[in-house]
């Protein structure tokens, strides 16, 4: 029940602001926090079920092999509250730049929220895809929704992108339900290990392709950057920190349920696309003279480090993926939030006219610094224990080109998130010349925002040092076992 | 014949990923989109056809052509409106802005 709710309270949520609006002709703040909270903590709910005694709920009471079943086990919680940390914070954000004013902004907001949830939750391939679609086009619109001509071309190339990717998923799905009869992920778990060995490469190869679209990874990765840099900072922080991170879990459910007794190669594939993305990424991002469009690219190669994890196709490897999908969570979305409000500030997102900032917002530029060095990977932050999971867990899987990759990517992010700080730290040009500033504008009051950003950074470091203590390792290797443990999900959904 | 529909969809698939990836103009962009779209649905309808069976509408007799198939096409028919719906909504607006559907001239757009 509780999972259910999980989904219907956001998506409620998201049918009824329109008429709110219709009513009364405002909406107020508080009525928007009070359903955000609500679908907030029905997911954490959903969550904490999950976490303690895995749980499965057949809509309408059909068996698993005609219905709908949604299955909550520790790697889909572990994925709610990653998106109930992360959608709350740009909940929050969004809320004090914008108020209550646009309608339509957070009627799309509840509806990403909804699907999110379904995504996470679901047991059935062709149910993953419709909440797949509705998500995606909740995304496209918040991408565009500023309707600036940058944001409408940006929502367009990721409209086109995503649906090519959900097309291919969409004929993997059919080739799929073809080959088998069924759509239930465990029942096809059993099924597919009985097919012909060539139905199973076609299978695989438009599934992971589909996905790998979606993820934004490497060759594929036109979308991202536009989308992500063009977007509002809410938004963008939304689509770097939250958005990747449940197509992520959807590549990871898939492939692990399907792939991981039957056809190797496919883990092999997403090892060689990590790598490539994190090369990739980074390379791209040094490039950069814009500060979202930088963070963007940043995002592609933290992908990468991901995938690298998800491709060990080991326990370890899958627990490494999802402690770097957390931090990565909390990283990214701190720097977009910090990056947008002190371009606005500035008027500028070029890294070069962002000068001086030192000295008129030292604190938040202070917390940029700790993020930052949490996301390139100085010891005892969580960026760096994360990267080092997943290094020892693909020296552990036989390769050791990936850890290569891993700590070259390393030595190009540093180089350009110091390059970042050093163009905040330097005085700039305003002061030194002795000129008046040309915009004496009143530094704007962002004290929800700072206090996101700020425990976020505080977070990076807690983590940093949790990731000692034997507690939290087993947790995170109980993620891990749970995603590889193709057995025991079966075993939950069939109810043997 | 069922194999004849399947190639077809490959063939209509493939022709609607090489519009996207080669055209410059938006709108075959769009179509491209489409094209694909229609392909997997002609395989996802395909497959549950089986021979010599009847309409599955109750009451019926004998063997019944299997009906799941149908409703993913319906779903997916809906989701793909909507899609598509939006493209255009986006080509519009941008064809106000910029006064051409021609890839090479909208700035962002190019590869």
């Amino acid at each position: 029940m509780t999972l259910v709710l999980a989904i219907m309270l956001p998506l409620l949520s998201a049918f009824l602001i329109p008429f709110f609006h219709l009513a009364r002709k405002t909406l107020s703040a508080g009525l928007i926090s009070i359903m955000g909270l609500a679908s907030i903590s029905a997911a954490l709910a959903a969550a904490y079920t999950g976490w303690y005694s895995p749980a499965v709920s057949l809509m309408g009471g059909w068996a698993p092999d005609i219905g709908i079943a949604l299955v909550g086990d520790r790697l889909s919680s572990a994925f709610l509250l990653l998106t109930s940390i992360g959608s709350g914070a740009a909940l929050a954000c969004a809320l004090e730049k914008f108020g209550g004013g646009p309608w339509r902004f957070y009627a799309l907001f509840f509806l990403l929220l909804g699907s999110m949830n379904g995504i996470l939750l679901t047991g059935d391939l062709f149910n993953l895809f419709v909440f797949y679609e509705i998500f995606s086009v909740a995304a496209y619109l918040l991408v565009a929704f500023s309707m600036s001509w940058q944001a409408l071309e940006a929502g367009l190339k990721y409209l086109v992108l995503g649906t090519i990717g959900a097309l291919f998923i969409l004929l993997g799905t059919a080739f799929t339900f073809m080959a088998t009869g069924v759509l239930n992920m465990a029942l096809l778990a059993e099924a597919l290990a009985s097919i012909p060995r060539e139905t199973l490469t076609a299978i695989s190869a438009c599934l992971v392709l589909g996905l790998t679209i979606k993820t934004g990874a490497f060759p594929v990765h036109f979308w991202l950057p536009d989308a992500h840099s063009s977007a509002q900072t809410a938004v963008s922080a939304l689509l770097s920190g939250v958005l990747i991170k449940v197509s992520i879990y959807a590549l990871m459910r898939v492939c692990y349920i399907f792939f991981l007794g039957t056809n190797g190669t496919v883990f092999l594939a997403i090892t060689v696309t990590g790598s490539l993305s994190v090369l990739g990424g980074h390379l791209m991002a040094l490039r950069q003279d814009d500060i979202k469009r930088l963070l963007a690219y940043s995002t592609v190669a933290q992908i990468g480090y991901i995938l690298i994890g998800i491709g060990c196709a080991s326990a370890a490897g899958a627990a490494a993926a999802v402690f770097h999908t957390f931090n990565h969570m909390l990283m990214k979305m701190g720097l977009f939030i910090t990056a947008g409000n002190l371009s606005e500030e500035k008027g500028t997102r070029e890294i070069c006219g962002l000068t001086g900032l030192w000295k008129s917002h030292p604190v938040w530029v202070a917390v940029f610094a700790v993020l930052s060095a949490a996301i390139v990977g100085i010891p005892p932050l969580n960026g760096f224990m994360s990267k080092w999971f997943i290094i020892l867990s693909s020296a552990g899987a036989g390769t050791v080109i990936p850890a290569l990759v891993i700590a070259a990517g390393t030595v190009i992010s540093a180089a350009y998130y110091l390059r970042i700080l050093s163009a905040f730290i330097s005085p700039g040009e305003g002061s030194s010349s002795g000129l008046p500033p040309s915009v004496p504008r009143k530094p704007r009051r962002r004290s929800i925002s700072f206090a996101i950003v700020g425990s976020f950074a505080l977070l990076c470091l807690v983590l940093g040092v949790m990731a000692f203590s034997p507690f939290f390792r087993e947790c995170f290797s109980s993620i891990g076992q749970t995603a590889v443990d193709v057995e025991a999900y079966v075993g939950l959904v069939t109810g043997r | 014949m069922i194999l004849l529909s399947y190639a077809t969809a490959i063939i209509i698939f493939c022709i609607g990923l090489y519009t996207i990836m080669v055209r410059r103009n938006l709108f075959k962009t769009v179509l491209g989109l489409a094209l694909m779209e229609s392909a997997v649905l002609l395989i996802i309808v395909s497959s549950g056809y089986i021979p010599g069976g009847v309409p599955p509408i109750a009451p019926f007799s004998g063997q019944a052509v299997n009906p799941l198939p149908h409703a993913f096409t319906l779903t997916a028919i809906v989701i793909g409106a909507s899609d598509i719906a939006l493209a255009l909504a986006f080509i519009v607006k941008l064809h106000r802005h910029y006064r051409t559907v021609d890839l090479d001239r909208i700035r962002g757009l190019r590869g």
